[in-house]
């Protein structure tokens, strides 16, 4: 299997004050191949969503390398992390960030729109994403019409649709109750077993841990253990 | 911001369109009033710019036709040197003054006493069978033992005279000499052109030249439009554009006065809209962190705000249009009666005033709208490009 991610030496350390520093992760090595479904797990504050945004490379290292998808983190100009992240990475949030003022279809629309796709590609790629996420019959609902798991299955369908290689979910079941959590993760397993598409999640649901393959425990910003199930 | 909307830019600005309708009510409020500043920036300029091409164009009619010559030593400005500043008209002009293609006006200072009291006066005397001027000077052919005169409404009114007056005027003449008669007021005329009205005594030509014992001699030229310019010795020539000069300056003047308006109005309909973005930036922290999560830059998506910000102007210039242009189109065609008051004000200002809203204002209206709402959006979108976008994600920025 191709290694995807690959996590040397990583420091992240955050401004306190004008003079102090918070260290969220101290020496952190680690390696993502492709088509896994692992999961950063930790209490609140463990530093794995700060893992999953240098990953993301939504934020720099303070010391160490990332390269994702053969692309260093820390020298990527603003220009190239966003270029990456618009045609390799897929986000969903805890708290979906679907854009309110849009439909489902223009949701799943937009990473579309950003990659400068025809129209008629656009249009098959997201009929084809909402059927797997199962929500064909909604694409002309607002995101206020729908539910929380219906909406967390639109963020899904908009990191899938343009086919990433990297599906980072941070907390993706925290506002979902218990059937809904299953039917999302569900969603998300089906895609990673057809697609071979990778996913990390940064969760401390024990729902989630539940459907993954690998799970990374990280404590006070290292990692604790690192299990292949 | 062309660069982010290269392929796609129609898709995104319909995008912000979508975004910025989303605000519902508040949008439209701020569309509002963004659009009738517009409106009125339009319909005050064409009003001015009415007026103005009105002014003109009375002024040609009334007192400049295709320009003057005037004698080297007149001085409109210097009273003392008036009464001697005519000339004699020179004779190489003969055959154009008998084809009344030049009409000469002899200028000179005098005074009226109507009811007793002394109102001083300018009088000119002219051709009463010209035709260069829309000037009724047909009224000075009289054959009344009394000199005739015309004079405007707004004189007449001042100096309590109507048709078929009697009134004493005093001059004196060439050599010094004090002379009085009394002239009989043959018509009164209104006329939009204050400067053939206020303080003027229209009288026969050849009358006046008598009275001055300056026969033969006259103070300008008044040229046809249709006769070619020619360098005449002694005499120098005033084009319309110096003669007009004046009056459009008055209307500019008249144009930046009311521009402090709408340019206090266009503020306020501009601080909504800033305090729109703003607040719309503070709200939409989470929007912009997924924006950039999906693959744009913050100076994109800074872009992106600053454009739906300048939909506000777009929006303005629809809703504008819709209730501004069948105004614009009824006052264009019936024009604006004025208050007779006006009239006293010593503007050349007409009875009912025409607006003109020419291509170059509209258009020139719309990218000034347009260009200051993008300023007014672009300031606050700046604050986008130094989030951090992974707390923009969680709302957490502000």
């Amino acid at each position: 299997m191709n290694t995807i991610v690959r996590v040397k030496d990583l420091v992240k350390k955050f401004p306190i004050g004008s003079t102090g520093f918070f260290t969220a992760l101290k020496g952190i090595d680690l390696e993502f191949t492709e088509g896994e479904f692992t999961g950063l797990v930790g209490p609140s504050g463990s530093g794995k969503t700060t893992l999953l945004n240098i990953i993301g490379s939504l934020d720099v290292p303070s010391a160490g390398e990332v390269t994702v998808l053969s692309h260093s983190i820390s020298t990527l100009t603003p220009k190239e992390a966003a270029q990456l992240r618009k045609e390799k990475l897929g986000f969903i949030f805890q708290n979906y960030n679907l854009l309110p003022v849009y439909t489902v279809y223009e949701n799943v629309e937009f990473p579309l729109l950003l990659l400068n796709m025809s129209a008629e590609e656009r249009k098959k790629r997201i009929l084809e994403t909402l059927e797997w996420v199962g929500l064909s019959d909604k694409i002309n609902s607002r995101p206020s019409q729908l539910s929380g798991g219906e909406c967390q299955r639109v963020a899904i369908a908009r990191a899938m649709v343009k086919r990433p290689s990297l599906v980072l979910a941070d907390e993706p079941t925290a506002n979902l109750d218990s059937d809904n959590s299953h039917n999302v993760l569900q969603t998300m397993a089906k895609l990673n077993q057809e697609l071979k598409t990778t996913f990390i999640f940064a969760t401390h649901d024990e729902k989630v841990i539940g459907y993954l393959h690998r799970i990374i425990r990280l404590e006070d910003g290292k990692v604790f253990s690192d299990k292949t199930i | 911001m062309i660069k982010l909307f290269n392929a796609s830019g129609m898709i995104l600005a319909k995008t912000a369109i979508k975004s910025l309708l989303g605000n519902g009510l508040k949008t439209w409020l701020n569309v509002f009033v963004l659009s009738i500043s517009f409106v009125l920036i339009i319909f005050m300029q064409g009003l001015l710019e009415g007026w103005s091409k009105q002014a003109v164009t009375d002024a040609v009619a009334w007192e400049i036709a295709g320009g003057q010559y005037w004698s080297q030593k007149y001085d409109p400005y210097d009273p003392f040197s008036l009464d001697s500043s005519a000339a004699v008209i020179p004779r190489s002009l003969m055959k154009e003054y008998n084809a009344h293609q030049i009409e000469p006006v002899l200028i000179a200072s005098g005074s009226i006493y109507p009811d007793g009291r002394m109102i001083p006066v300018l009088m000119k005397g002219i051709r009463p069978d010209q035709n260069l001027l829309t000037m009724p000077t047909q009224s000075l052919k009289g054959d009344s033992t009394e000199i005739p005169a015309i004079i405007g409404a707004h004189m007449a009114s001042q100096a309590g005279l109507k048709e078929n007056d009697l009134v004493t005027l005093r001059w004196r003449d060439a050599n010094g000499t004090f002379e009085a008669v009394d002239i009989r007021i043959a018509s009164v005329f209104k006329t939009t052109v204050p400067t053939t009205d206020n303080g003027i005594i229209w009288l026969p030509l050849e009358n006046l030249q008598n009275m001055m014992s300056q026969p033969g001699k006259a103070t300008m030229l008044i040229k046809d439009q249709e006769l070619a310019t020619q360098t005449l010795p002694g005499w120098k020539f005033m084009n319309q554009t110096e003669l007009t000069k004046q009056t459009i300056a008055l209307v500019r003047a008249k144009s930046i006065g009311m521009s402090i308006f709408y340019f206090i109005f266009l503020c306020l309909a501009l601080i909504a809209i800033f305090d729109t973005q703003t607040l719309s930036i503070f709200r939409r922290q989470r929007e912009i962190g997924t924006y950039v999560a999906l693959g744009m830059t913050p100076r994109q998506v800074q872009n992106f705000f600053t454009l739906e910000g300048t939909m506000n102007a777009l929006l303005a210039i629809l809703l504008g249009s819709a209730y501004g242009l069948p105004f614009f189109i009824w006052f264009a065609a019936n024009g604006i009666t004025m208050p007779s008051d006006v009239s006293n004000f010593g503007l050349p200002i007409a009875d009912k005033m025409y607006p003109l809203f020419t291509p170059k204002l509209i258009i020139g209206t719309v990218i000034f709208i347009f260009i200051i709402t993008a300023v007014v959006s672009y300031l606050p979108a700046r604050k986008i490009s130094r989030m951090n976008p992974t707390e923009a994600i969680r709302g957490k920025v502000l």
